[in-house]
Parts: C-alpha cells; structure tokens; sequence
C-alpha cells in the first residue's frame, strides 16, 4: 500500500507548464480564405492540397454549430490562431531538437519511455511535427512513421490516394474545419506482411493560450500488415479556452491488424473534437483504445466501418468527468459487410458535477448477414451532484444478426469501500481503488508503462476531488 | 422551417414534413363554434393551435434522425367537426359480460355508453367531454386548460389539444375497487376522414381500476381507399396508493395512421401499468410519459408490436423519476415480418430527487425477414446516482435456433416451432390484459397476423 499513497501524492505541477518560446510564424487569429491560404503557402503544399483546404473551409462555413451537444456556441472561431510554427524543419535527432522544446518534452517523459521500450517518437509541439525518430529497424522493413506534412511531400502518391477517404471533409462543422486548417499529426504507412513489433507513439501537447491545435493523422495498414499507434498529450492549463480539433484516419487493408490506443489528458479548457473513423477490409481487425480524462469538453465517437466480409471492430471507451467537464464520448460500430463482428465496452466515471455521456450507434446495413455485435456501457457516478447519460443508437437492418446491449449506472457502494477501509486503506484509497478496478476493462489493455501512467492520471483526477 | 407546399400532392415529401394540411386557426375556430364551446376552451384550442405551429415535429434532438412520417398520406383527411359529444346522441347498449363500464365512439358519434348502476352507485362517472362541460364545468376546465395533461413540447400532442371533436372522461372515487374493467372502445378507418380524440383520467385515492383501450375498424376498407387518421390521447392522473391498469389493443386498418400521446402522473404510492399491443396501423407514432411523482409511486410497461408489410411503429416513452424510492419498469418487444420497421426509443430520467431509483428499460426485437428494420435507442439520463438500479437492455436476433430446434426435436414441424417461438415471445404482453375475451381475441389476431405474413412470405418466395 505504501507504494499507493505515493502515487496519490498530487503531481499535477508536473504537467501543468507553459515555455516562453518565440514563434516564428504565426497566422493572424482568425480563420478567413486568406488563413487558408497562407498555411497552405508556408507548407509549399500543391495545388489540390490547397483546393481541398478552400474547399473544406467554404463547407465549414456553410454549416451550422451543432446543437445536439450543448456548449459548443461558446467556443469563439475568431480568438483562435489556427497556425503557429515552432521551428523551421523538422529534427531528426533528439540532439538537434532546440533545448528549451526539449525541456518541455523531458518534463513528460518521453525520451524516458523511448529508452525503454517505444519504438518511435513523434512529438507534437503546438502544430508542427518538431522531433521525429523511428528506429532503423522500422525503417529497414519500411515501415513509415512520420509528421503529416513531410509525408505530403515524401510519399505524394500513397498520402493523394487516401487522404480524406475515411473522414471526408464535410463529414462534420469540425472535419471540415480541420481539413481547411490541418498542421501537423502523424503519417503511418506498414507495407504488406509487416508486423512492426513495438508500438508506434506520438506524444503531443498545446502550448501556447488560445492556439488552436488542429493534427491530422493517417495510418495505412497495407495487407497482412499489424501495427499499434498510442497517442497521448497532456497541456498547459490556461484559464481561457483552447481547441483541439483532430482527425484521425484509418485504412486496415485486408487482413491486417491496427490498434490505436489514446490517453487524452487536455488541461481543463480545452474543447476536444475529434473525428476518429477507421475502414476496415476484409477480415481485418481495428482496435480503437479511448480514454479521456482531460479537457473541459470532449466530443469524440471512435468509429469502425466494417467494409469487407470478415472484419473485426473492438472500441473500448473511458471518460472521467470530473468538476466542470463533459466528457460526450462513445463508439460507432457500422456493420457494411457479412460475418463482421463488433464489440464496443464503455466505462465512465463522473465526480464532482461533472457529466459523462455515452453515445453509441450500432448499424447493421441490409446485406450484412451474420453479424455479431455486443454493447456494454457502465456508468459510475461518485457523487449526486453529478451527472450521467446513456445514449445507445441500435439500427438493425438484417434479420441474422445478433445483437446485444446493456447499460448500468450505479455509484461506489459503501459496503466495498468499508471492506477495505477495514483493511487499513483510507476513504480517499478504497474509492481509488474502486475506480481503478471499475476501469481496469481499459487498463488491462495498455502496454504496462501506460497502465500505470493512466492510474496515476484517474489518482490525481481523485486526489483532486477528495482530498 | 419549411413553408406547406402549394402543390397538392408534393410527389417527394421529406420524411419530417407533415402529412395533413388541415390544422389551422379556421379548423380550431371551426370546432369551438360548432360546440358552442365557453371563452375559456376556444382561447384554449388556439393557444394549442399556436403551440401546435410552433413546435418541431420531434422534440428531442437525440431522435431526429428517426422520423419518417412518408408512410402516412393523408393531404385530403377531413377532420370530423359536427358535434358529436353531446349527451342526447348516445345510444343506450347492452353491457358485455365481464365489463364495468363500455363507451364507444365510432367516427363522428357516440356509438354507446354504458355503466352497471353499482359502478354508478358508487360514483364512478364515464362520459363525454360535452357531458362533462355541462356537468361539471369547474372540474373539467381544470383537468383540460393548458393542456396539463398532455407533453408540452409535443407538436402532436399540441395538434390533439387545439383539434379534438371527441373526448372521454373517466373518474373514480376515492377507495373504489372496480372488479371489472371499463372498456373505452375507437373505431376509426373511414378513407380520408382524421379523427381526433382525447381521454382523460383520474383515480381517486387508494382507488383501483382496469381499463381496456380498444382501437378497431370501423368499418371493412376498400382497396384502394385514401388512408385515414387517428390523433388520440390518454391523460391519467393517479392519486395516493391509487392502482391503475391499462391495456391497450391497437388493431386499426393498414390504411391508418395513429398519432398516440399517453401521459401518467402518478402519485404517492401509486401503481401503474401498462399492456400496450400495437399491430395495426399503417403508421403509428406513439409516445408514453410516466411522472413518478410520489415517492414509493411506480409503473410498469409491457408493449409489443408485431408488424408486416411496410408497417412503420414509431414509439416513445419518457419514464421520469421525481419521487423518491420510485420504480419503473418498461419491456419492449417488437417482432418483424415482411418490410417492416420498429423504432424504440426510450429514456429514463432521474432527477437529482429521486434517490433510491429502480428503473429498468428492455427493448428486444425480433427480425423475421431480410428487409425488416429495428431501431432501438435506450437512453439514460442520471442526476442521482443513488438509486437501487438504473439499467437498459436491448438486443435484436432472429429466432433462436436452439429453441427451433428443440421444439422440432419434440415432433413440432418447423412452421408451428416458428409461431410458438413468435407467439411466446410476444406472451408477456398478451397475459397482462385484464379480460379473458380481450385477452383470447388478441392471441387470434396475433395468430392470424403470423399466419398472413408467412402466407405472404412464401408467395414473395414462389
């Protein structure tokens, strides 16, 4: 128990900081065509890259700020800087990366958990890829792993032919914003029959008040092909409001294998809108991993569109609210193709008047015979002044498929924690304890420095609320 | 906001867009006149008018995505207007065995209302809306103005409010115990004629009623015929320890659509339940509101739909804890043959007051043909985490093969393996309602039903 206390020690100063760093480039805040515009100029991007973004920002324009999650109104478009540039090239070793970035980045750890056992890092500095590595040995077997803008240039063809195919820009108001204004993210591509042996991570953060952060990731699985990407990010705490506006996408070809694991820990003014989709071909299995216990609002529906016969969807989904949060989280699963199966598992915690959402569709599209496709959603409330929903959309359109789902909402409950408090833990312990093993569904899925890094997030979380 | 077509029949029509075109402030004024209604009521009908303009067509964004009102096409409905409700047009009938009470209301008349003399005795008061204006005037402004028994925030149930020409009112006295149910009987389905009613009820304290709602056809359709509507509702309001069960057969034509708004605030202590059957109907779009009100108040909901053809079952329901140590308990079951389509949508709220909560909501659908469609969106919305259970569960399936193949197993040929699994399924709903004869017709229809869509499915097959 003694290594319990302390973890429970507060370390939030640790990852609460903000470096004074002279911005090199920046846009005006405010998104106008001549915004756009100049992103696209400074990247030296081609001409249908710069069409695609007008095209995405007209679409953006066009549509209405939805209302069927509350609080995006006051999100102000015009405070933002859509573009700011840290540094002039992208690094290619930790050596040349410039000292005062990489203080920052030691102070998360990440040369740290490379050493032990990450395969490659890509670390996002406000909106521009500053420090990229991958280990020879992936790069041996081909595989790509690097920023968003660099694969533009490096790999036209491969980036053209999938770019915006999983998540169009008009999807949504912030697919389109991202597609207009994207900086940054990462570019995976694993050619055929290659399993690259250990997880890719891309560790990234806002800096910066009020700079909006808008990366684009794409990951490629070629046929046969396995990989797993983490991602996670803390920020800087400011006390008005950021954006993050992301969009992932994935292309499991057939027969392969993508597990993308996130620990989203935004400082708590964050908005976090992310349009996460994956496409996956016949019989390969995506895994999205989703926990979120950061940002003041987070919407984000990880989604699995499973397009060829065979496909395999996991989503496994956390989100602790705690005062002054929405997490509005959850999976989509969209059967297209027969003998697919399904499974989403989501987990929320709400304390002190914070509110988690869980919302979920399941579809099973005519011709998708044989489907298999199971929802459990659990919901634990630790006190009653917060709040929790359930919204599940359930579209059958097949009479084999088999279908199940089941939602529970519940608090801690006072008989488990006077068990352990017999056991010589304290209040504050024993309800740690409960949540842990309430989200240990997640945890267990983790690489083992993750698992203790998101305990020792849900702890501060705790610590915060009951100390 | 679309504005109403000048055309008269819009070849496409959104699936949100209206289907009928005669609400309006000239049919509101129209029905006021005719039953030389009081200030009160007709300032009533246009503030329902008003709402009625005024209100989306769903008001809960999280089900916006599934309406489809394309299966309803009645741009030449003609509302009834003439006075129907007034005292001297009923017809004395026969009351059947096993019944307390019958009023039935047949298009634009009073086809009977009955009462035994010990229900009457006892002051157990069935009537008419017009009978209830001139009897007890006071009373009936109070359960009627503002429309407070209906869901605000509902454009059809507003459309019941501004435009009924019938209407039902059921009270029974504090400490009855009614053996036998009252039976309130619609029979609708003439082409292109609308028909809009409402139902008011109110159980006295510690009172205890069943009550049968019977929706039938009026009359054999021909083929061919315009469709017709049903815009009904059913307002209770239970009082302490009151008991109320409601059972509910929908077995209108294919060529109506029904438009229900039921609305239960329930008291201290008090039970509700509910045994809704839904088979008929072209388009039925149904929405149910429990307020559990009193603590230790609860309610129980049993619904069923069996559908064929492109029959499209669109329905709500709201259970919504206040009290304390309240209960709710709602079972959904939908089976589907030929093309057609359920949607469930539930949602239960705890308020921050309700602690000690049981709520549970079910909805299983059972698909029985390729091009059915089943919808199931169970929701959850929690204030109090104090409760005893808040859970939903749903599932959608074909037959169970294991169950298949244990009844043929038992010498039954797979056909009749197939009914008995359908029929079984379907079984909770069909024992909860309170008469024997009501209870024995709606296993027929049920069966008939079955029979017909497998007919048809085999000869799609040939």
């Amino acid at each position: 128990m003694t290594a319990t206390r302390e973890i429970v020690t507060d370390k939030r100063d640790q990852f609460a900081f903000h470096d004074d760093i002279a911005y090199l480039r920046e846009t005006k805040r405010g998104l106008t065509r001549a915004t756009v515009e100049e992103i696209s100029a400074v990247k030296e991007e081609p001409d249908w890259m710069l069409q695609y973004r007008l095209r995405a920002y007209e679409h953006f324009l066009k549509r209405p700020i939805p209302t069927w999650t509350d609080g995006l109104d006051k999100i102000d478009f015009d405070k933002i800087v859509y573009y700011r540039k840290p540094s002039e090239r992208e690094e290619k070793s930790w050596d040349d990366v410039p000292d005062q970035i990489k203080a920052t980045f030691e102070k998360l750890g990440i040369p740290e958990a490379e050493r032990k056992f990450l395969a490659g890092v890509g670390a996002q500095y406000d909106s521009e890829v500053v420090y990229h590595s991958v280990k020879e040995e992936l790069g041996k077997l081909g595989v790509v792993f690097m920023g968003t803008d660099q694969a533009l240039k490096d790999y036209p063809e491969i980036f053209r032919k999938y770019f915006g195919t999983v998540v169009p820009a008009e999807d949504n108001k912030f697919s389109a914003l991202n597609s207009a204004v994207w900086s940054g993210g990462s570019f995976v591509y694993v050619p055929k029959g290659v399993e690259v042996p250990l997880p890719l991570q891309a560790y990234f953060r806002i800096n910066g008040e009020n700079t909006g952060q808008f990366e684009r990731t794409l990951i490629v699985v070629d046929e046969g092909a396995k990989v797993h990407y983490i991602e996670g990010c803390t920020a800087p705490i400011y006390a008005t409001e950021s954006l993050h506006v992301a969009v992932v996408e994935v292309v499991a070809l057939p027969g392969s294998k993508v597990r993308y694991t996130t620990i989203q820990n935004w400082s708590n003014d964050v908005y976090n809108l992310v349009t996460k989709r994956a496409h996956a071909y016949e019989n390969a299995t995506v895994e999205w991993i989703d926990a979120n216990t950061g940002s003041r609002k987070t919407v984000k529906f990880p989604a699995i569109y499973l397009r060829g016969e065979g496909a395999t969807a996991d989503i496994i989904s956390v989100a602790v609210a705690g005062k002054g949060q929405h997490q509005d989280t959850g999976a989509k699963a969209i059967h297209l193709a027969p003998n697919t199966r399904s499974r989403i598992v989501s987990k929320s915690v709400s304390k002190d008047g914070g509110r988690a959402s869980y919302r979920g569709h399941l579809k099973v599209s005519p011709g998708a015979t044989n489907v298999v496709a199971s929802v459990r959603c659990d919901a634990l409330m630790l006190d009653d002044i917060s709040r929790s929903d359930t919204y599940p959309y359930i579209d059958i359109q097949e009479d084999d498929t088999s279908m199940t789902h089941e939602a529970t909402v519940g608090k801690v409950s006072a008989e488990q924690v006077f068990y352990l408090m017999s056991r010589g833990l304290t209040e504050n312990e024993a309800t740690n304890l409960i949540v842990q093993g309430f989200l240990e569904v997640f945890t267990k899925e983790l690489p083992m420095e993750y698992a203790i890094e998101f305990n020792r997030l849900v702890k501060l979380e705790m610590e915060g609320s009951l100390g | 906001m679309t504005v109403a077509s000048p055309r008269p029949r819009p070849l496409r029509r959104a699936p949100t867009d209206l289907p009928f075109r005669f609400a309006d402030r000239g049919l509101a004024q129209a029905l006021a006149a005719e039953r030389s209604e009081p200030d009160w009521l007709r300032a009533e009908r246009i503030a329902a008018f008003e709402a009625f303009e005024r209100l989306p067509i769903e008001p809960n964004q999280l089900y916006t995505t599934y309406l489809d009102l394309r299966n309803a096409e009645l741009a030449d409905a003609r509302p009834y207007v003439r006075t129907a409700s007034a005292p001297n047009a009923i017809a004395s009938t026969k009351l059947p065995d096993g019944v307390a009470g019958l009023i039935e209301l047949r298009e634009d008349g009073v086809a009977g209302l009955v009462l035994e003399p010990a229900a009457q005795a006892a002051g157990v008061i069935l009537e008419t809306f017009g009978q209830a204006q001139a009897r007890d005037p006071d009373g009936f402004r109070a359960e009627l103005e503002g429309g407070v028994g209906l869901p605000a925030d509902e454009k059809l149930a507003a459309l019941a409010r501004g435009f009924w020409s019938q209407g039902v009112r059921l009270l029974v006295p504090a400490g009855l115990r009614l053996e036998r149910p009252i039976v309130i009987r619609w029979a609708v389905g003439a082409p292109d004629r609308a028909l809009i009613g409402r139902t008011l009820i109110r159980v006295g304290d510690g009172a205890d009623v069943s009550i049968i709602e019977e929706l039938v056809p009026s009359g054999p359709v021909p083929a061919g015929s315009g469709q017709s509507l049903l815009a009904g509702t059913l307002e209770v309001t239970l009082g302490r320890e009151a008991k109320l069960a409601v059972a509910s057969l929908q077995e209108l034509p294919l060529t109506t659509v029904a438009l229900q708004h039921r609305r239960a605030v329930i008291g201290e202590g008090a039970t509700l339940h509910w045994a809704l059957a839904q088979l008929g109907s072209r388009l039925v779009r149904s929405r149910v509101d429990n307020h559990l009100e009193g603590d230790r108040s609860s309610v129980e909901q049993v619904e069923i739909v069996f559908g064929g053809e492109d029959q499209l079952f669109d329905l709500t329901s709201y259970t919504h804890h206040a009290g304390r140590d309240t209960t709710g308990n709602l079972l959904s079951k939908g089976a589907l043959l030929d093309r057609a389509r359920s949607f469930m949508k539930g949602m239960i709220v705890i308020d921050r007051s309700a602690i000690g909560t049981d709520s549970f909501l079910g909805e299983f659908g059972m698909n029985l043909s390729k091009a059915t469609r089943s919808v199931a969106i169970p929701s959850l919305e929690i204030d109090q985490p104090d409760c005893r259970r808040a859970a939903h569960s749903s599932s959608v399936g074909p037959i169970d093969e294991s169950q298949l193949f244990y009844l043929e197993s038992r010498g039954i040929p797979a056909d009749e393996a197939r009914k008995f699994i359908v029929l079984g399924f379907l079984e909770p709903v069909v024992a909860r309602v309170p008469l024997a004869d009501a209870r024995d017709r709606l296993r027929e229809r049920l069966e008939e039903k079955w029979d017909a869509g497998i007919g048809a499915g085999a000869d799609a097959a040939a």
